[in-house]
């Protein structure tokens, strides 16, 4: 007899099966609950309210309230979101705290738990402790070398530049060449941060593997070489008197005019950085494979009767009715949902002892093509794993309900290997998710703007400029006061 | 009506169904109690103990470099020279101690570790550096306006430097397979401030290995 099929149980038994099942589903539920993605949602939206609102801090006390939800195993998320919060809020020194924990945790999850590994597999990836896709890693230097630079702190800055070029440099030893192991931003900002601490050699090399980067990428990054890349190089192979590389520059470069250093040295510089929109989501792509023509019309029946987005409760009624059928095996898979900026670009004005200064910011990173990117490189990898996992799972039921039924009576021995499949098989089913932990406090993507100007008060003014031509945002205003030779990063959050 | 045989039928199938039931649940609630489990103990030791924990830049590397520095400045020409000449000992001044490594180094550490063993040497003067100096200035215009006309000390009598220490720790770090090498160099140079002349120039170099592994139970 085959132990998924149970067939004519006796009334009373019927009423206790029933019983049991209502158990289960609530088990299913309490299990899908623990998992907590319904309020990480919650969170990040709260997180957003507050950043449209302009009110960063209040953002980071969403996440420092929800350091309970991340949970052990996520404690490199929470730091990573803080951390980044905290930039925004300009609380710098607490974000590098709270950053460079997040960095100490990824070393510490160098070695893996052989233990955790096989939770995982008989369970989810959730269950792994999170360290962050190759790129977030690099990024926690990004943010901290702003950090630095923002409190003043150059040579601290240019630490965090040499730890963004030993990381990219081990990635490049390690990862094939079509994978993510150069990162064009963090290389580009690892330039700016030298050049304005006077280490013209390292921002001579940084930009070189800056621009590289960026032609390389460009498949998959959809990002062209900046302008102002262009005459940094420029001006760099000048001032270091590097004949052979300027004339190679200014031949790649025809239509770039630029400054000699001489021309600037007393001068300020402003950069402006815009985060614009939000880094994207991570959703989970159920694939319901039936076994038979029965598990099939159920699959086709349930996916028309709960159609809408993956809900716990979709999940435990999928996940019980698949459950009671015995023959459907599910598979999660991650799927990136793209939450992208409606900003073009931002146009920046100056006015002050020079006059009228304006100029527009450009596209240097673009993070959810970076994010995509990193998930094709594993993705390989993630679907073997997720099918050999919903596989072993589906094994470990049929085993756990064939063995039940030998080890009693005919007539009853059915009904329990009735149950426990279904124990088995649902809570495999409801337990197979995907890992959607990325760190989403990021931006969509980061526009730059790079100005000289004479010492003196300045009133700056940021206007964001949507793909349609129109405003998408409150245009920022602030006074400065440059003295010479100094370099003023200013940080901009554009959330739509 | 249930037959007594029926019922124990049933207790026995419930017994069974119950620990089928809560067996897997049992085993789950282990493996997540299994990882909760923390424990913290502190031992005090002495300051001098080596303690390589995550192998980053420690209190270890800065007394070891600090020590062999003072070693390398002590035995060199440029103290005995300056004595014989001057009839007095060498007042000197910390410049800037550059950190261009890959770590977030606390030079301020480093820098008083070498000064305090130079200045317990007794054949060099140190004076107070750039960011001191204005914190003491500010407390002498203080005691100026507040302290009492005996006890106030007059400006204008401060010590100059002959000599500024500068210098830079750098490193060069290469990493495969979870093993790291980090090379650690510190230099110092001894400037003359009255001619520009690097009087004397330290160097140690330290070199550390740490290994990581890939897999643990």
């Amino acid at each position: 007899m085959d132990p998924t099929i149970y067939r004519a149980p006796a009334p009373e038994r019927g009423t206790r099966l029933v019983r049991q099942a209502l158990l289960v589903a609530l088990l299913l539920g309490s299990v899908l609950g623990s998992f907590g993605c319904g309020s990480g949602l919650k969170r990040y939206a709260a997180v957003d309210r507050h950043l449209s609102a302009g009110d960063p801090q209040a953002a980071a006390g969403v996440i420092r309230e929800a350091e309970g939800e991340y949970g052990s195993k996520s404690q490199v998320l929470y730091d990573m979101d803080l951390g980044m919060m905290l930039h925004l809020a300009g609380d710098y020194a607490a974000s590098n705290q709270h950053l460079e924990r997040a960095e100490t945790r990824i070393e510490d999850l160098y070695t893996k738990r052989i233990t955790a590994e096989v939770v995982a597999f008989l369970v989810n990836d959730t269950t792994l402790p999170f360290d962050g896709a190759p790129f977030e890693q690099v990024w926690v230097n990004v943010v901290k070398a702003l950090n630095y630079a923002l409190l003043g702190e150059w040579d601290e800055a240019l630490v965090e530049a040499r730890r963004i070029d030993h990381r990219l440099n081990v990635l490049t030893d390690q990862r094939e060449a079509d994978e993510y192991r150069e990162d064009p931003f963090a290389r580009y900002l690892s330039g700016i941060l030298y050049e304005s601490a006077g280490e013209l050699n390292d921002a001579f090399i940084a930009y070189r593997k800056a621009y590289e980067a960026y032609r390389t990428a460009q498949p998959w990054l959809r990002t062209d070489v900046p302008d102002a890349l262009k005459v940094d190089l420029l001006r760099i192979t000048d001032a270091l008197a590097l004949s052979q590389e300027h004339e190679w520059y200014q031949r790649e470069f025809p239509e770039t005019t630029w400054r000699r250093r001489s021309e600037i040295k007393d001068l300020a510089q402003v950069i402006v950085i815009s985060y614009n929109g939000r880094a994207p989501r991570t959703e989970d792509q159920f694939l319901d494979l039936p076994i038979d023509l029965d598990a099939l019309k159920l699959v086709l029946l349930t996916k028309g009767a709960t159609t809408g987005a993956n809900t716990d409760e979709r999940r435990v009624v999928e996940s019980v009715l698949y459950g009671l059928s015995g023959r459907v095996v599910r598979v999660a898979l991650p799927k990136l949902v793209p939450q992208k900026t409606q900003v073009s670009h931002s146009l920046v004005s100056l006015s002050g002892p020079a006059g009228l200064i304006q100029t527009r910011t450009q596209l240097t990173a673009n993070l959810t093509a970076t994010a995509k990117k990193a998930l094709d490189d594993r993705f390989a990898s993630l679907a073997v794993k997720a099918v050999a996992r919903a596989a072993s799972k589906f094994a470990l039921a049929e085993g756990a309900a064939r063995g039940t039924q030998k080890a009693g009576r005919d007539n009853e021995a059915a009904l329990a290997a009735f149950f426990v499949g279904f124990l088995f098989k649902s809570l495999a089913i409801a337990t197979e998710e995907a890992d959607k932990r990325s760190w989403r406090t990021l931006p969509d993507e980061i526009h730059i703007a790079r100005l000289w100007l004479p010492p003196g008060e300045y009133t700056l003014q940021v206007r964001p400029v949507g793909v349609t031509g129109g405003e998408t945002a409150r245009t920022s205003t602030r006074a400065l006061t440059l003295r010479r030779g100094e370099t003023r990063i200013i940080i901009e959050r554009v959330l739509s | 009506m249930t037959s007594w045989k029926g019922r124990s039928d049933d207790m026995r199938l419930s017994q069974r169904f119950g620990l089928l039931f809560t067996l897997p649940l049992t085993l789950c609630a282990l493996v997540i109690l299994a990882g909760c489990g923390s424990a913290k103990n502190v031992t005090r030791i002495e300051p001098g103990v080596v303690t390589d924990l995550s192998g980053r830049w420690n209190d270890t590397d800065s007394r070891m470099v600090a020590e062999t520095m003072v070693k390398q400045a002590l035995g060199s020409p440029w103290l005995d020279e300056y004595r014989q000449q001057a009839k007095r000992k060498p007042v000197v001044i910390v410049g800037t101690i550059r950190n261009r490594s890959h770590e977030h180094i606390d030079v301020n550490t480093f820098v008083n570790d070498l000064s305090r063993e130079l200045t317990n040497s007794g054949m060099v003067t140190f004076v107070a550096g750039r960011g001191e100096r204005e914190e003491i200035r500010d407390e002498r215009l203080e005691q100026a306006t507040h302290s009492l006309e005996e006890t106030q000390k007059a400006p204008g009598k401060e010590i100059g430097a002959d000599f500024m220490l500068k210098g830079d720790i750098s490193t060069i770090q290469d990493e495969a397979d979870g093993t790291k090498a980090v090379f650690y160099q510190v230099d110092l140079e001894m400037i003359d401030l009255g001619n520009n002349v690097k009087s004397w120039f330290g160097q140690k170099k330290l070199k550390k290995v740490i290994e990581r592994k890939r897999t643990l139970f």
